[in-house]
């Protein structure tokens, strides 16, 4: 396809012009690295291992492959395509985190579907046809900035509220990109950490996303008629919380209310939701003394508090994609590399550049994973090839929406982009 | 403080055995079968060898006898040589429960200074705070339940120690984890020990190879090895039976259940019986049923006596508890979602194909284990009748 030949062209162009750019990854040469290339059909060349960066270089300069993978794990010989020879030694712990795994808002702007078997179609996220219930679906999806700014926040919530204050996790261990797309990833790198087992990384993660906890253990009693809670000086979960539901009762009436019956996460009936409003006060000063807690609400049975409860810790939670985190064989974008949906760069962050990170309108030179915006202004002329194109709004500037055969003349940036999404071709 | 001499003789799996004990651990295994049992000390060890493998046919919970003396290890260096060379799960697992649950008691009589000295010694990021910190706190009505500790573990360690537990107490998610480390009893890091040191017992040897065979013979060598592995050897078979069938279904007097179990049932005891860890819908589900068969309380606990970390009181709350409230067991469905049905795997006709009911005359699905049950008997008794019937026309 023409428009594989010229995207190859320009990702080989930019691995030229950026060679220095392109970060070392810590023991590179122990890495697996995996590509895949710019095919009709796609497909993973994987089990590669480059001794120096040079030689990496060298690789996506001649081929500007569509996207650039290497190992979190660690080999003796990375190349090696037999797992047993390839003398496994360890592996980083990486969370991913990406807007594709979780319901955000916007995606019932951006997020368009198509069913393959009635033809209906719709925006927002489904996961099979509401009209004929089957799951032969074609997603287009989308990006926005406030999806990626969910991302964001969890990856931040991840670091701070998880990886620092309970894991004692040192920040400096820590490496974190965006992905490219529509998320982010965080990896550790750690000699001990290394070591864990995919069982082990289990654990890590279900205390991460709260999976498996037992509102029992941690001290939720039923006592005839009364139900008591979670005392303040329970370490761990009970007290994360409890922090959540201080939060919560701390806002207003109103914002209360629309929280607690959103169908999306809390779905609480009328009933509960009153008595907890009228309760409200007494409540807060239960939850922050220490020797109270005696939750009970008129009304309230133990389900409803299982289902509050539950839906307080997918609040807490991080939304991660969970088998990424405990295979031990897995690659993960490389960072400084292109991403083929997209276009843009994996960005390598610092814990601290994530809070003005904005990954469709970088003002940092260095962290924009925007890459292709020519400095003389081109001008380019696409013509849509799908039906219907969200709008799409990078560094300020508003494209979009299109319809299919929409003949549309962008920026050399906005181009590459809707090539990469394979929703126009050149003409 | 007992100095490190001794609490090896104590555990003898710990790392120090190496450094303190160089003489006997480093050996080459034959070298040291062969000295031990020409020593004075023969006798003694294979008395006490022998004990400890009657203690665990005789399903007692706990060895009769645990000396602290330099025997001890000898007991446990053997121990393993013998469960390596019988190669048979279901005794291993027995042997490496009532083992371990024997250290887990006697650790649980040390003093915090021997607790701190093993957990260093296992090289266990273990801290020792002076101030004891209270971790948990349960509130109920004017009753205050009040956990504290001196003991903290690092979280790699605890999860080294823990990941393969499954049981829900043990989680994470449900422990007071605090900077890098899990506030933890004592009693709570020797419960991990206790596992530990069950799995230092089942050296898992799945193929036998012609080293293997090489070795053994070599062992066999030295006669009085060979003595005590076949009086071993001869009880454990005529002991195997009893214990491949101690869990007796027969819930109505004489009656025999144990072909009428469905998959999922069948699989949870074949756990148990090889001395499995079970995890917590494991236990639920198998107490339920079984309850719901109205089985025995005596014999549902039994059922849990070869777990290894079973607790006879424990679970004779837990027993009580659950017959008092009288809880269905799971449905297929959600045996499914646990991934504990094994339709498939046992190849179960009823199960898979299901059966046909009269009454509605169309084809219907087990949804239920018990469902399954009343299904089976139907189907046998059918059988019994056409068999009997058949034994008839041929008289
Ligand atoms: S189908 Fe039902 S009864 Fe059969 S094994 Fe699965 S869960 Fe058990
Ligand atoms: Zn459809
Ligand atoms: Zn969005």
């Amino acid at each position: 396809m023409k428009s594989f030949e010229y995207l190859k062209r320009r990702f080989k162009e930019y691995y030229k012009d950026n060679k220095e750019k392109i970060p070392l990854v810590s023991l590179f040469d122990q890495r697996e690295f995996g590509f895949i290339p710019w095919d009709q059909q796609i497909r993973m060349i994987r089990h590669m291992g480059f001794a120096t960066r040079d030689n990496l270089i060298k690789h996506l300069i001649n081929n500007g492959p569509r996207h650039v993978y290497s190992s979190g794990s660690l080999y003796l010989n990375p190349e090696n395509k037999d797992m047993k020879n390839k003398s496994y030694l360890g592996c980083d712990i990486i969370i991913d985190i990406d807007v594709d795994h979780f319901y955000t808002p916007c995606k019932e702007d951006h997020d368009i579907w198509y069913c393959k078997e009635c033809g209906k179609n719709g925006k927002g996220m489904v996961e099979k046809c509401p009209n004929c219930k089957k799951s032969k679906l074609k997603k287009l999806n989308w990006i926005c900035e406030k999806c990626l700014n969910v991302a964001k926040k969890e990856i931040i919530k991840l670091i701070y509220d998880f990886l620092i204050p309970d894991f004692n996790i040192d920040i400096e261990k820590m490496k974190i990109a965006f992905s490219g797309h529509r998320g982010y990833h965080l990896k550790i790198e750690d000699n001990d950490l290394r070591t864990l087992s995919s069982d082990e990384r289990r654990e890590i993660i279900d205390y991460i996303t709260g999976e498996g906890i037992s509102y029992e253990i941690l001290g939720l009693r039923k006592m005839g008629d009364n139900i008591f809670g979670f005392s303040r000086e329970t370490i761990g979960w009970s007290q994360k919380i409890n922090r959540k539901i201080e939060e919560i009762l701390k806002k207003t009436n109103i914002e209360i209310e629309t929280l607690l019956s959103d169908k999306r996460t809390f779905n609480l009936n009328k009933n509960f939701i009153e008595n907890l409003l009228n309760y409200k006060n007494n409540f807060l000063n239960i939850i922050e003394s220490d020797n109270m807690n005696n939750w009970t609400l008129v009304n309230s049975n133990l389900n409803t508090w299982y289902k509050f409860l539950g839906a307080i810790v997918e609040e807490i939670g991080i939304e991660v994609d969970v088998p990424v985190a405990i295979d031990i064989h897995r690659l993960i974008r490389y960072p400084g590399s292109l991403h083929g949906k997209t276009g843009f760069k994996v960005q390598e962050l610092n814990p601290n550049d994530l809070d003005d990170f904005n990954p469709l309108d970088e003002q940092t030179e260095k962290l924009d994973p925007i890459v292709f915006v020519s400095k003389v202004q081109t001008i380019q002329k696409l013509e849509i090839i799908e039906s219907d194109v969200p709008a799409t709004k990078i560094k300020g500037e508003t494209f979009g929406p299109y319809k299919l055969g929409d003949k549309i003349e962008i920026p050399h940036h906005i181009a590459v982009f809707l090539l990469c999404k394979g929703v126009a071709k050149s003409i | 403080m007992s100095d490190i001499y001794d609490l090896v003789k104590r555990y003898p799996w710990l790392p120090s055995l190496k450094t303190y004990y160089s003489d006997i651990a480093l050996k080459n295994p034959l070298d040291f079968i062969s000295e031990i049992f020409s020593s004075n000390k023969s006798e003694e060890l294979e008395s006490r060898v022998l004990n400890l493998f009657n203690d665990a046919f005789n399903k007692i919970e706990h060895l009769s006898e645990y000396e602290l003396d330099e025997i001890n290890i000898y007991v446990y260096l053997i121990l393993r040589i013998l469960l390596y060379i019988i190669n048979d799960k279901i005794l291993s697992n027995r042997i490496a429960n009532i083992y371990s649950k024997t250290t887990y008691n006697e650790l649980n009589k040390e003093n915090e200074y021997n607790l701190y000295y093993i957990y260093q010694d296992l090289n266990l990021k273990v801290i020792y705070e002076e101030q004891p910190f209270v971790y948990k706190k349960f509130v109920v009505k004017e009753q205050k339940e009040i956990f504290k500790t001196n003991f903290k573990i690092s979280f790699l360690d605890y999860l080294k120690l823990a990941s393969n537990l499954k049981d829900e107490y043990r989680k994470l998610v449900n422990n007071a984890l605090l900077q890098g480390y899990v506030y933890i009893k004592p009693e709570n890091i020797n419960r991990l020990l206790q596992e530990h040191v069950r799995k230092k017992l089942l050296i898992q040897n799945n193929e036998v190879s012609s080293d293997f065979e090489k070795f053994k013979e070599r062992l066999f060598e030295i006669h009085e090895f060979k003595k005590l592995y076949t009086t071993i050897t001869k009880i454990w078979e005529s002991k195997k039976e009893e214990f491949e069938y101690s869990i007796d279904i027969t819930f109505k007097e004489g009656k025999d259940y144990s072909g009428i179990l469905p998959p999922c049932i069948k699989e949870i005891l074949s756990k148990a019986q090889e001395g499995q860890n079970l995890v917590h819908t494991e236990r639920l589900f198998i107490l339920w049923f079984l309850n719901s068969l109205k089985y025995p309380e005596d014999k549902i606990i039994n059922v849990f006596s070869t777990l290894p970390d079973f607790d006879r009181e424990k679970t004779a709350y837990q027993v009580k508890y659950a017959m008092k409230k009288g809880y269905t067991p799971y449905s297929c469905k959600s045996l499914k979602s646990y991934n504990l049905c094994f339709a498939n795997e046992y190849k179960d006709p009823i199960c898979l194909e299901g059966y046909y009911s009269r009454m509605q005359d169309e084809q219907k699905f087990i949804s239920h284990p018990l469902k399954y049950i009343e299904v089976k008997e139907y189907r046998d008794s059918k059988k019994l009748k056409k068999t009997k019937n058949q034994s008839q026309d041929q008289k």
